[in-house]
């Protein structure tokens, strides 16, 4: 009992302050996909490999897209695996909560 | 304005608003429909010393009828169809609904198949999305934040309508 109680006076206070003061993920932590427009070759191989399916190229005829959602997104780090040109990258970000599905949408596009 | 002093800021408002417009407290009933329990884990942390959501007069209630918020998980499968629009139907207005996890937000890795119906916002609306499998427990307090802001502007409508 006493010595429960020292134990429990030594730990101090261990909540974090988190809305009042930025907590930064661990190294490692697989967070927010972010696409890089300029490495991007557009060769869908991350279309592909994606397990939820939320990456999608659209081809038409003067335009490509690819879309990425992370609406659905499991962070799996598949598609970062997946690149050859490395235009996917999981950064550490993790706050992406939204009002709308539209605000989860990242787009690149070029033109052929 | 750096970031750190926007996410001060932000922590700052949470706690008046919620104080203001709930005097003092946002409940939250928690619906598990079909997850992989991935996410009630998170929720579970929410509520120990770490994350401490009860510092904020966030609490966890055990009924609809008691909630300001529902906190759905899962992407919605065949048999937690009817269950979950019990619960919504049951919980008081305003209420706001939370789609946590990918999977209530899309469908995520399950799907659309004959068993999931593929995302909570195929039933009710979705005030606010928290994409991630699972979320932190500091994504799902982020988003918390994100939905009290969105509270106000649906109790203003109800009273203009009064």
């Amino acid at each position: 009992m006493f010595d429960i109680i020292i134990k429990t006076l030594r730990t101090g206070r261990v909540t974090s302050k988190y809305p009042l003061k930025p907590d930064i993920a661990p190294v490692g932590f697989r967070g927010k996909p972010e696409l890089i427009p300029d490495k991007c070759t557009f060769c869908g191989e991350c279309t592909r490999v994606c397990p939820p399916g939320v990456i999608w190229l659209t081809k038409e005829k003067e335009e490509e897209t690819l879309t990425l959602s992370y609406c659905g997104c499991i962070f799996c780090g598949m598609c970062e695996e997946v690149c050859p040109s490395g235009a996917i990258r999981l950064s550490q970000e993790y706050e992406l909560a939204s009002k709308t599905k539209d605000d989860l949408l990242t787009i690149i596009r070029r033109t052929v | 304005m750096t970031v750190e002093d926007e996410i001060e800021i932000m922590g700052q408002r949470l706690n008046r608003k919620i104080k203001g417009l709930f005097g003092r407290s946002l409940s939250i009933r928690e619906v598990d429909a079909g997850s992989c329990n991935a996410c009630e884990v998170e929720v579970n942390a929410l509520s120990n010393p770490i994350y401490d959501l009860e510092r904020f007069g966030i609490h966890i209630v055990a009924s609809p009828r008691h909630a300001d918020m529902l906190l759905v998980t899962g992407p919605v499968t065949r048999n937690m169809e009817l269950a979950l629009l019990k619960t919504y139907n049951a919980t008081p207005e305003p209420k706001l609904v939370v789609a946590m996890g990918s999977c209530a937000c899309n469908g995520g890795i399950f799907g659309e198949t004959y068993a999931s119906s593929g995302g909570v916002d195929r039933f009710m609306p979705v005030d606010v999305y928290i994409p991630g499998c699972p979320p932190r427990p500091q994504a799902v307090i982020f988003g918390l934040m994100v939905a009290v802001d969105k509270i106000e502007q649906k109790i203003r409508k109800l009273e203009v309508k009064a």
